[in-house]
C-alpha cells in the first residue's frame, strides 16, 4: 500500500463516518448521540452539513474520527476472550456508557 | 382539569402504543400519558391482542441488587444517565429510549426475555430518583453500578471484575449445560 492509496482509503474512511452519522442523526438523534458518543451540538452541526460540505470535510487527508476507548480497562474488556465473551460485552457497555464525550469547547 | 387537546391526545397514544409493544403495563401508562383508563384497556388489546396482567407491580429494591439484575440494570442506568445529560430528553421518553438500546447491547435471543423489563426499568429509575436506590463506582474498574444506599460501599468491586463463583449458574442453565455435554 503506497502513500496515495492509505491517503485515499482514510478520505474513504471520512466520508463513510459522516454519511453514517448523518443518517443516524437524522433518524434519531438521542440514539446516535448515545451510539457516536458526540454531544447534541456536534450532532447538531452533522444534521444540518449540506452534501457539498459533507465531501469537502471527508476529502481531509487527516482522519476526522479518533479513537473512542482511550481506556485500557475498556480496550482489555473487549479485546480479552478469557471471560465469558457477553459478560465482557455487558461490562464494556457500562462502562462506556459512563465515558465523556467528545464535546465542542 | 386541563382543556382537552386533540393534538396531545394523538401524540399520547403514540407514545402509549411504543410502551406498550416494549411490554409497559397499565400502571406506567396511567402515570406517563393523560389518557383515560378505558382507552388505555382497548389500547392494549389492540396492541397485543390480550387483557392486560393484573396485580401488583414488583416493588422490591433487593432485585436490583443480585448479581444478574444489578448488571443488566447498571447497564441501563448508564445509558438513561447518558441521554438525560448529553442528549437533551427527558422522563418516560429517555427511559423509552434507553431500555431500546438497553436491548440493542445485551442481544436478546428471540425466544427469550430481556433480565430487566420496562417495567423494571422504569422502577428502577423512580427508586433511582427516590433516593433508594443509588449509584457508585467500582473500585477497580470505574465503572457505575446500581447500589443500595445504605449498604456500606467505600471500597465497592462490582459483580463483573470480582465474580461470584456461582455466578449466571441457575438450576436451568446446569441442567442445559449438562444435556449439551451428553
Amino acid at each position: 500500500m503506497n502513500i496515495d492509496d492509505m491517503l485515499a482509503e482514510i478520505r474513504d474512511a471520512n466520508l463513510n463516518y459522516l454519511m453514517l452519522a448523518q443518517q443516524l442523526i437524522r433518524a434519531d438523534k438521542a440514539a446516535a448521540i448515545f451510539r457516536l458518543g458526540i454531544d447534541i451540538q456536534i450532532a447538531d452541526i452533522l444534521e444540518s452539513l449540506s452534501n457539498a460540505q459533507v465531501l469537502k470535510l471527508a476529502s481531509n487527508n487527516m482522519m476526522l474520527t479518533r479513537f473512542r476507548f482511550d481506556d485500557s480497562a475498556i480496550l482489555g474488556m473487549l479485546t480479552n476472550y478469557t471471560k465469558d465473551r457477553a459478560l465482557g460485552h455487558s461490562h464494556a457497555a457500562i462502562l462506556m456508557a459512563g465515558q465523556s464525550v467528545e464535546e465542542l469547547v | 382539569m386541563a382543556k382537552k387537546s386533540v393534538l396531545n391526545e394523538a401524540q399520547d397514544i403514540q407514545l402509549a402504543t411504543e410502551l406498550i409493544k416494549l411490554g409497559a403495563r397499565c400502571q406506567l401508562l396511567e402515570s406517563e400519558t393523560s389518557l383515560s383508563r378505558e382507552r388505555l384497556l382497548t389500547l392494549y388489546k389492540e396492541v397485543k391482542g390480550v387483557s392486560p396482567p393484573k396485580g401488583m407491580l414488583p416493588f422490591s429494591t433487593d432485585w436490583f441488587l443480585t448479581w444478574q439484575p444489578n448488571i443488566h440494570s447498571s447497564i441501563f442506568l448508564n445509558i438513561y444517565r447518558y441521554l438525560v445529560q448529553h442528549a437533551e430528553i427527558s422522563g418516560v421518553r429517555a427511559i423509552m429510549k434507553a431500555y431500546q438500546l438497553y436491548l440493542e447491547q445485551i442481544e436478546v435471543k428471540p425466544d427469550e426475555e430481556a433480565v430487566l423489563s420496562l417495567m423494571r426499568a422504569w422502577t428502577l429509575i423512580r427508586f433511582v430518583d427516590n433516593k433508594m436506590l443509588a449509584s457508585t463506582a467500582c473500585s477497580q474498574c470505574g465503572g457505575n453500578f446500581v447500589i443500595d444506599e445504605y449498604d456500606l460501599n467505600q471500597h465497592y468491586v462490582c459483580g463483573l471484575c470480582h465474580l461470584p463463583s456461582r455466578a449466571g449458574k441457575t438450576n436451568k442453565k446446569s441442567h442445559e449445560a449438562d444435556i449439551a455435554s451428553q
